[in-house]
């Protein structure tokens, strides 16, 4: 069986969990390890475990709190709201994220994004 | 930046509330596995298979709890503590490294920390005084030399008193070391000082009885007063209540105590006694009567002010003997006018940092011969860590730590040793800062930069004898790869650890005859030589004060008469130098060749070995007509003829080697003799040898007749039945009636000059002894660790063997011959460079003694210590069971 999906890209977990409680509000662990499945689509393979781990990371910079409550089925779970430290945040990371996506999306156009007659290295 | 400290102060809270995260973090798990079920059981799937799905989905819950821990947490603290609960245990497998270097680093840590502890106490400048920050001292800088002069004359100190308004109660003191006569006539020495009655005011302590002194006992005619410390009332008082308005004899002069002060007080710096300083007689001052300045600073003023208000008033011209012209005076803080050369001294300050971190290199590299040799010994352990993928770095740490628990147990013994220690220590360095002695504002007790010292070098010590070996050990692994943790590569480092043996050998056998020698020189006058009834005898110093001294010689021979047909006195005899206390020159031994030996010297009258009951040896004592002007005949000691001329005294004449008597000894120096009278000039014979006397400290001694005057002159005066008290009250009243100018200084019985002489010895060579037993101690477990480590590696052969029916005799004679040949190879090079070590070190001139023969024994005791060492392997190995031995490897 062949598997087309890819392994998440290190550290843009932080940056999809945030962008999660951003548009959603808050939302237990399970919510958003959902959320980012479906919006994945099953092109990249997000183990759910790690968004735990992510989740103590970013309550531990304080970019979100932490908050016993209910969910819809009456279960107790601990739900995750982005704080305004954390919106700076996102914010910052995804300017970042538009700015090297579009280095990398010229790199990989037709021609690499290098001017023509560009003598080539060595072993390139 | 505010991330990662929310991120520290977060995984500190987790580290603290550990089981409580925990918790928290199974139960948001255990919901998350609820909702992720019924979510697929509503889409349709079994329960179980729901289940199963969901778990899947998850991933492992116990790795995610750990990696969540490891998250939250410290987690190198944990890993940290299991390494050193892991330490803790083999350091108790390994008890012998854990004993002799735990100890040797404990000793070393706390000498270092004792030293600095001095450091941190002499360069301190605190007052435990009221304000004391507001106490300073004013002195002298001289601009040009930028020497610093603690002392001025009093002349500018009265100048300063009546003009000075940044400071207030302007106070001067000058120390004097006089002797008072308790109320049972002993005598005591006491630190007095002569101090204005401002300073009283300006300590800011209330008498415990009486009062201070006052303005009007310095003045001129007022009757002798003195205060007295505690410690002095409770000594020559025996802490009478009644004590004011007593009388004190102190030196010459009857004084009335007029106050008592508490216990502890010891003001100006370390003294007991305090009596008025006359500041009036300006005129006749010459630069013996310089006197210590010290001030308060007044309300609101700083010392900048006090500096720049000094500085504008200077200092008065003097006459051009002492030189002024760049002399300036300045305002310091009052502990930093004492000791002018210690306080900002960085120089001195990094050398004490240098020899602290310089003790720690010998135990430690000693401990870390012996830890890589156990490392090499756990490499199967290390091999199955590195398989099980911790690092090299993962694996010196581990070593690290342990080295660092043991560091850790000396340092703390290191603290209680400098705690304890530091000030016998100072009293070794500084003499006259022995007990009772140290400044009032100096405490010894280690403070926190002490602990922190401690602390920062057992991490050192466990870096030098812990990683640096593991580092080398674990290199050597990975450069010869997986076969180095086999046992292949253990022929090569055969070689490697019979060198090291050779080596602790030769070492230990290098420094063990001399310092064993510096040892005996120590200690021996307290087991052999002649027994002195000390307590019976008083030694003095006769001045006779002023220029014309033509009437000295007359007055010191009336003096010795009259005392000897009086009461209270059963001899007297006079030399030019206090015994045990002579200088020492080099000398020339005719027909000895030019080795320039040293002895001390001394010139006595015709009843000085009869008074003090010396005994002859061999020759003659001094005869009258030796006393006559022009004849050179001396008399030497046992240690002269036992150190210079050689042989048993006893053969004095004519015996093989012996022959002192008759010999002719020269001075090569006739200057620098401690302000002494210079030894004579010319040849003189060997008439007589006598036994040493306690305390000479066993050097050679030379004793010439008295033929010329001495100035001054020391007396010997043995006691009569009735005691010492009576003897000093006879001395004192004989020369009081001779003549105004004739005194007695320096009063005191041969016990406290003995004392004085020895402790420093005593306490000198107990360290030295202590030193020397820790290297024979590391020898032995170097030694111990070594066998076991080359007898680990021959347990298959040795299985072999004990399989094939060898018989014990011979496997025990292959492992003592494959022992001996290090020890005999190590035995030679020690012995080789202690007989050289022995002539270079100049052992005799330091206090030790030359013992013939030491070097062979001493090769002889460690080619036995080093077979003892062999014996437990040995034993141990020849008792292996041979099926045992197959299976290993």
């Amino acid at each position: 069986m062949s598997d087309e999906r890819s392994p998440i890209l290190q550290g843009t977990l932080d940056l999809m969990v945030l962008t999660t409680l951003e548009q959603l509000g808050p939302l237990h662990g399970y919510g958003i390890a959902r959320r980012i499945e479906q919006v994945a689509q099953d092109a990249v393979i997000v183990n759910q475990g790690t968004i735990y781990l992510c989740l103590v990371r970013l309550v531990q910079k304080k970019w979100i709190s932490a908050k016993w409550g209910t969910s819809e089925n009456n279960r107790r779970a601990k739900f995750y709201a982005i704080t305004s430290a954390g919106r700076a945040q996102l914010r910052a990371e995804t300017e970042n994220w538009a700015r090297i996506s579009g280095v990398i999306g010229r790199v990989l156009q037709p021609g690499g994004g290098l001017p023509t007659g560009a003598p080539a290295k060595a072993g390139s | 930046m505010r991330a990662l400290f929310h991120t520290l102060v977060s995984r500190l809270r987790g580290f603290v509330r550990r089981a409580a995260a925990d918790d928290e973090f199974d139960q948001e798990l255990s919901a998350h596995l609820t909702m992720a079920e019924e979510d697929k059981v509503r889409r349709g799937m079994s329960p179980s298979e729901a289940r199963r799905e969901a778990r899947l989905e998850l991933g492992g819950v116990t790795q995610l709890r750990e990696a969540a821990r490891a998250t939250r947490g410290l987690p190198w603290i944990d890993s940290f503590w299991l390494d050193a609960k892991l330490g803790g245990r083999m350091l108790r497998k390994s008890w012998g490294l854990t004993l002799v270097g735990g100890l040797a680093m404990a000793i070393t840590i706390g000498l270092g920390a004792s030293i600095f502890t001095i450091w941190d106490a002499v360069s301190g400048t605190r007052l435990p005084l009221d304000e004391g920050d507001r106490v300073v001292a004013i002195q002298t800088l001289n601009r040009g030399t930028q020497q610093v002069n603690s002392l001025t004359p009093l002349a500018d100190f009265r100048r300063w008193r009546e003009t000075l308004t940044s400071v207030a109660q302007v106070s001067a003191m000058r120390p004097r070391n006089l002797t008072v006569v308790t109320r049972d006539g002993a005598l005591e020495p006491v630190r007095a000082a002569e101090i204005t009655a401002s300073a009283f005011q300006l300590a800011r302590v209330q008498p415990l009885m009486g009062r201070p002194l006052i303005d009007s006992d310095e003045r001129e005619g007022a009757e002798p007063v003195a205060v007295i410390g505690h410690r002095l009332w409770e000594e020559a008082f025996a802490s009478d209540p009644s004590v004011i308005g007593q009388r004190l004899q102190v030196g010459d002069t009857p004084h009335v105590v007029v106050g008592v002060m508490p216990r502890g007080f010891r003001f100006p710096v370390n003294q007991r006694l305090w009596m008025p300083l006359r500041t009036d007689r300006v005129s006749e001052a010459g630069p013996d009567s310089d006197v210590f300045v010290f001030a308060r600073l007044a309300a609101g003023a700083s010392q900048e002010r006090a500096q720049v208000e000094v500085a504008t008033i200077g200092l008065l011209p003097r006459n051009q003997a002492r030189e002024t012209a760049q002399a300036e005076p300045r305002v310091v803080p009052y502990a930093a006018g004492f000791l002018p050369v210690v306080h900002g001294n960085r120089w001195l300050t990094g050398v004490i940092f240098l020899v602290g971190a310089l003790l720690l290199v010998p135990p430690c590299a000693n401990v870390a011969i012996l830890v890589y040799a156990r490392t090499v010994t756990r490499r199967e352990e290390f091999a199955a860590r590195t398989a099980l993928g911790a690092s090299r770095a993962r694996i010196v740490m581990q070593v690290f730590v342990e080295l660092l628990v043991l560091a850790a147990g000396a340092g703390i013994l290191g603290f209680f040793i400098a705690r304890q220690y530091s000030g016998q220590l100072i009293g070794m360095v500084v003499p006259m800062m022995g007990p009772g002695s140290v400044p009032f504002w100096m405490d010894f007790t280690p403070s926190l930069p002490t602990v922190l010292w401690v602390a920062a070098f057992s991490v050192l010590a466990a870096a030098i004898a812990g990683g640096i070996p593991t580092l080398h050990a674990t290199k050597m692994w990975r450069r010869l790869g997986p076969s180095a943790l086999g046992n292949r590569g253990s022929a090569r480092l055969g070689k490697t650890w019979m060198t090291l043996l050779a080596t602790q050998v030769a070492v230990s056998l290098a420094i063990l005859p001399s310092a064993t020698e510096m040892i005996w020189g120590a200690l021996r006058p307290m087991f052999v030589g002649q027994a002195l009834p000390l307590d019976e005898f008083l030694s003095g110093v006769l001045v006779l004060d002023g220029e014309d001294r033509s009437r000295f010689d007359g007055l010191r021979r009336e003096v010795v008469r009259q005392l000897a047909s009086g009461p209270g006195i059963s001899g007297v005899a006079v030399s030019a130098s206090v015994l045990m206390e002579e200088p020492e020159v080099d000398i020339e031994v005719e027909g000895l060749g030019p080795s320039d030996p040293e002895a001390k010297f001394n010139t006595v009258d015709d009843a000085f070995f009869k008074v003090l009951g010396f005994r002859f040896l061999a020759g003659r004592s001094f005869e009258p007509g030796d006393f006559a002007p022009g004849r050179r005949p001396v008399i030497v000691n046992r240690s002269f003829v036992a150190e210079i001329v050689g042989g048993p005294p006893s053969q004095g004449f004519g015996g093989a080697g012996g022959n002192a008597l008759g010999r002719r000894v020269r001075y090569l120096e006739t200057t620098d003799t401690r302000g002494a009278s210079p030894p004579p000039p010319g040849w003189h014979e060997i008439v007589g040898v006598v036994e040493d006397l306690p305390g000479d400290n066993d050097g050679p001694v030379i004793f010439h007749p008295m033929t010329t005057a001495v100035h001054p002159a020391s007396l010997i005066v043995r006691r009569g039945s009735t005691g010492l008290g009576p003897a000093v009250d006879r001395l004192r009243a004989v020369v009081a009636g001779l003549d105004s100018r004739l005194k007695v200084e320096r009063l005191r019985s041969f016990e406290d000059i003995y004392e004085e002489n020895q402790s420093d010895d005593k306490t000198f060579a107990t360290a030295l002894g202590v030193i020397v037993l820790i290297v024979l101690l590391f020898s032995m477990a170097g030694m111990y660790t070594l066998m076991t480590f080359i007898v680990s590696q021959r347990w298959r052969e040795i299985g072999v063997r004990t399989a094939l029916g060898a018989q014990p005799r011979r496997l025990l004679a292959g492992i003592f011959g494959r022992a001996a040949v290090p020890l005999l190879i190590g035995a030679l090079v020690g012995c080789a460079a202690g007989i050289r070590l022995e002539s270079w070190l100049p052992i005799a001139a330091a206090g030790g003694r030359i013992i013939p023969g030491i070097v062979p024994v001493s090769a002889a005791l460690m080619i036995l210590i080093g077979l003892l060492a062999v014996a437990g392997p040995a034993r141990r190995a020849i008792r292996i069971d041979p099926t045992e031995a197959l299976r290993v490897n």
